[in-house]
């Protein structure tokens, strides 16, 4: 499903810095994928590489055998707001429109029918139990209710890969054990190919697989067993392997 | 770092922040510099002109001095209050009220003198032109030559220095410290989606309805005590168009899923029912300001093609001369041959052609009856349309327009025949509009020669001698009939050009003084605009950005912002046109004189610098926009 060949990223500046070096990944279709590694390893870079937003410097990034990165500026737009869902840690949902509106935002832009969007609206809002809160708009909500919003909003085009940035970094404990469950069981049920980045090892404890860079490579991967905790512990595990746990003071976080 | 220094580091590296307050100060600046030159130039002040001319000069600049002062404070707080943030997090490393204060008057002194020093220097630069525009403008003998004008420097100096004391000691005062959190949260907080009540809505339309429909309702001496209420049932209007009738509209169009969940419309609305707030305000000083320029430029102009397009109209002939019945036959003679002398010494090369104006008797007063062949002679020399009688026809010529005669009142003379000295009576058939052909306002007849022959004795004669001057020849004119009007006087003369030429002296510099103020309050008008759009620029940049990331192709970017841009300078600016025509419309009712051209000109050109100003503005915002999306 998503191919990552290869790929580097050098940022160009006084001081070239060099974020990700030869990096090969692969994520097969409806796997729950979870990038980890401590500040300034690269990880959001791979994201972006992933999320077109960032181009790479070499290598290749390959959605569905197809590189996203040979088009244009606009057909890149349109090929993000059909193909891919975003949930990101500072939510970016527009505080001037209301829940619902937000959640069909990407629809709006593609000119769908009212009708049809309505009711993509209320399917996923009943799925993400946020039905009671469509009509709020999104100071009136908490944190994990906007969390929740901006994933129906990635999720209301079903896309082939949903990509989520520390979805749980502005969350407290119960409400990142709420969006998770949520998005794993997007993932089991809708069949949704998920990437994942994160500093949360509970978090990334939903996932299916979990790789870990350093430094800009990759360092290792650990499969899901039978149980969640067992997961939770090889990860705690690998981390202070690594040398850096997620409660790392970190200067910047590129 | 001392206090100081850090004070001047925060404006110095932080010039982009500051730069839309300096500018719109150094332009404030560089207006009233620029008004100073004029206003001081020596050609003046060495008597080259009127006593009232100088008062109004006065007037016009304390004018622009009192708006500068509005205009900075303005500016002024508007920049203070995107700055809210930067306060809190000052004072949150334990900055003390009275260290802001001392900060905000520094900054402000800076900036003040750097825009006082600059906007002079920059209107030393466009002094000449200036001094060139005027000189046009104003129909004065001497030339405007360019001076050093060191009085204009110290008056622009010390008021403006003066203006930005007392604007920081000001400020700096009513910088009220709020609480602490209010400050650090103020980009975040919410400000709330203004609500609009219909009944106001509905309010706001009637009194703009009563207003324009009073305007232009009234007709003469009405005009002047209507306006006054007018205005202010207008001015209350436009308001509550703004704070209530829009707001009310977009509620209505983000009701609509139909439209609101129609492709970027949803980006667009949303942001825009909540800036309404903040935008009511703006564009009800905005379109009140454009109006008031349009007003002011449209009625002088206005009121000056109506006293020199009048009079060229009523006096197609380059001279007239016409005898009275106390000055005898030499008298007219000596006079005429005065006018040819003096044509001639000026090298003025035309035709002239003599008529004995006949009046005759009637029951209500005398009336013209002129003969065919005196008609198409005159006619023949202006190129106007001849007329062919027969025989036993007669012709009525209309009252000219500048005769206030009901129109029930225009074709008086055509039911009543000409009677000939033999008593028959002729019925006039035609009634032709009035060309100023000959000398006379009121409806006359013409009747053919031989009925012009069998007319009985005429109870007054008036001799009319006229001369046509070949085109192109203005400037001879102008000195010819100066020097005629000096030698035989003006009571049985009228020398077109010259009286024009002595209308437009006393009229120009009023007429250039009602323009730099009505540019002066357009311009500023359209910085108000800018500030606008400029404060939201942040705001904008991160909306752009997240919805980029889901996916926002350029051409939707643009559209958006096109149309937020578009909707921010038209809406109060089309508003203002529509008053501003009104307004014409009424003034042309006053004087009962056709101002369309006129009120079209002005407004068509206000209406042109606007999408100029528009385009250029948008150009940058998008790019600005872009950048920050994109890289």
């Amino acid at each position: 499903m998503l191919q990552v060949k290869n790929v580097s990223k050098v940022y160009e500046g006084k001081v070239a810095y060099r974020a990700l070096s030869n990096v090969d990944l692969g994520i097969e279709k409806g796997e729950f994928a979870a990038i980890m590694g401590p500040s300034g390893s690269g990880k959001t870079t791979l994201l972006n590489m992933v999320a077109t937003i960032d181009e790479p410097t070499t290598g290749e990034v390959l959605i569905e055998d197809y590189n996203p990165h040979t088009l244009n500026r606009n057909e890149l737009a349109k090929f993000r707001r059909r193909e891919l869902g975003f949930v990101f840690q500072e939510f970016n949902l527009l505080h001037t429109l209301t829940v619902e509106e937000n959640m069909v935002l990407p629809l709006t832009l593609d000119g769908k029918r009212v009708k049809e969007m309505k009711e993509k609206a209320e399917e996923i809002a009943e799925k993400l139990s946020i039905s009671g809160i469509m009509s709020k708009r999104i100071h009136e909500i908490s944190g994990g209710q906007a969390q929740r919003a901006a994933i129906a909003r990635a999720m209301i085009h079903q896309p082939k890969l949903l990509l989520a940035d520390e979805p749980t970094g502005n969350l407290d404990s119960k409400s990142s054990k709420d969006v998770m469950g949520m998005l794993e069981t997007l993932n089991k049920k809708e069949d949704t190919t998920m990437m994942l980045v994160t500093h949360d090892p509970q978090a990334a404890s939903y996932a299916d697989r979990v790789i870990f860079i350093r430094d800009g490579r990759f360092y290792s991967e650990i499969h899901r067993g039978k149980s969640r905790q067992t997961f939770f512990q090889s990860i705690i595990d690998t981390l202070s392997l690594m040398g850096g746990d997620d409660s790392d003071f970190s200067s910047v976080r590129p | 770092m001392t206090f100081r220094q850090f004070a001047l580091n925060n404006v110095i590296r932080n010039k982009r922040l500051y730069a839309a307050y300096f500018l719109s100060s150094l332009f404030t600046v560089m207006v009233f510099f620029t008004f100073a030159i004029f206003a001081f130039h020596p050609a003046f002040f060495n008597g080259g002109i009127r006593a009232e001319v100088l008062y109004g000069m006065a007037v016009a600049g304390g004018i622009i001095y009192v708006f500068s002062f509005f205009f900075v404070l303005y500016s002024m707080s508007s920049f203070l209050q995107s700055r809210k943030k930067e306060f809190g997090l000052l004072m949150m490393q334990g900055m003390s009220t009275r260290q802001i204060r001392l900060m905000v008057f520094m900054e402000n002194m800076l900036i003040g003198l750097f825009a006082t020093l600059i906007g002079v220097l920059l209107g030393l630069v466009f002094a000449k032109a200036i001094l060139l525009l005027a000189e046009n403008a104003l129909v004065i003998d001497e030339t405007l030559n360019f001076y050093f004008p060191l009085w204009a420097i110290l008056v622009t100096f010390v008021s403006f220095i003066g203006l930005f004391l007392f604007i920081s000691l000001f400020v700096s005062f009513i910088l009220r410290t709020r609480k602490l959190v209010d400050l650090i949260k103020a980009d975040k907080q919410s400000k709330g989606e203004p609500k609009a009540s219909v009944i106001l809505a509905i309010l706001a339309v009637a009194l703009l309805v009563a207003g324009y429909a009073t305007a232009l309702y009234v007709k003469g001496q009405m005009v002047v005590m209507a306006m006054l209420p007018v205005i202010i049932v207008v001015t209350i209007g436009t308001y509550l168009l703004f704070t209530q009738v829009s707001v009310y509209l977009i509620r209505r169009l983000k009701g609509s899923k139909g439209i609101f969940w129609r492709k970027t419309n949803m980006v667009l609305f949303s942001d825009l029912s909540f800036r309404m707030k903040d935008n009511a305000r703006t564009f009800f000083m905005v379109a009140i300001i454009s109006t008031v320029a349009f007003s002011a430029i449209g009625s002088l102009y206005g009121f000056q093609s109506y006293l020199t397009g009048g009079l060229k109209e009523a006096n197609p002939f380059s001279f007239m001369y016409a005898s009275s019945e106390d000055n005898k036959e030499n008298d007219m003679e000596e006079d005429v041959r005065a006018i040819e002398e003096k044509m001639d010494e000026y090298d003025i090369e035309g035709e002239s052609g003599q008529v004995d104006l006949t009046y005759f008797n009637r029951n209500d007063g005398e009336v013209l009856i002129t003969s065919e062949s005196d008609y198409n002679r005159f006619a023949d020399m202006l190129g106007e349309r001849k007329v062919n009688l027969d025989n036993d026809e007669a012709i009525v010529i209309g009252d000219s327009n500048r005769v206030l005669a009901p129109q029930s009142e225009k074709d008086r003379l055509m039911d009543s025949p000409v009677e000939l000295a033999d008593g028959t009576t002729i019925q006039p058939d035609r009634l032709l509009e009035s060309s100023h052909v000959l000398p006379e306002m009121y409806s006359y007849y013409i009747v053919s020669d031989t009925a012009y022959e069998r007319l009985p004795e005429p109870d007054t004669v008036e001799t009319s001698t006229a001369w046509m001057a070949d085109k192109g020849q203005e400037d001879a004119l102008i000195q010819a009939g100066e020097a005629i009007f000096n030698e035989i006087g003006g009571y049985n003369l009228v020398a077109v050009d010259y009286s024009l030429y002595q209308i437009n002296k006393v009229y120009g510099p009023i007429l250039f003084i009602g323009l730099f103020i009505g540019i002066v309050f357009f311009v500023s008008a359209g910085s108000f605009l800018y500030f606008r759009l400029y404060s939201d620029l942040d705001q904008d940049k991160d909306k752009f950005k997240s919805i980029a990331k889901m996916g926002l192709t350029d051409n939707e970017l643009k559209k958006v912002i096109n149309r937020q841009t578009a909707l921010l300078f038209f809406t109060p600016i089309v508003v203002a046109l529509v008053h501003g025509a009104v307004a014409l419309t009424a003034l042309s009712h006053l004087f009962d004189y056709n101002l369309v051209n006129e009120a079209a000109l002005v407004l068509g050109t206000f209406a042109v610098i606007q999408i100029v100003y528009f385009a250029i503005v948008r150009y940058f915002y998008t790019k600005q926009i872009k950048r920050s999306v994109y890289y």
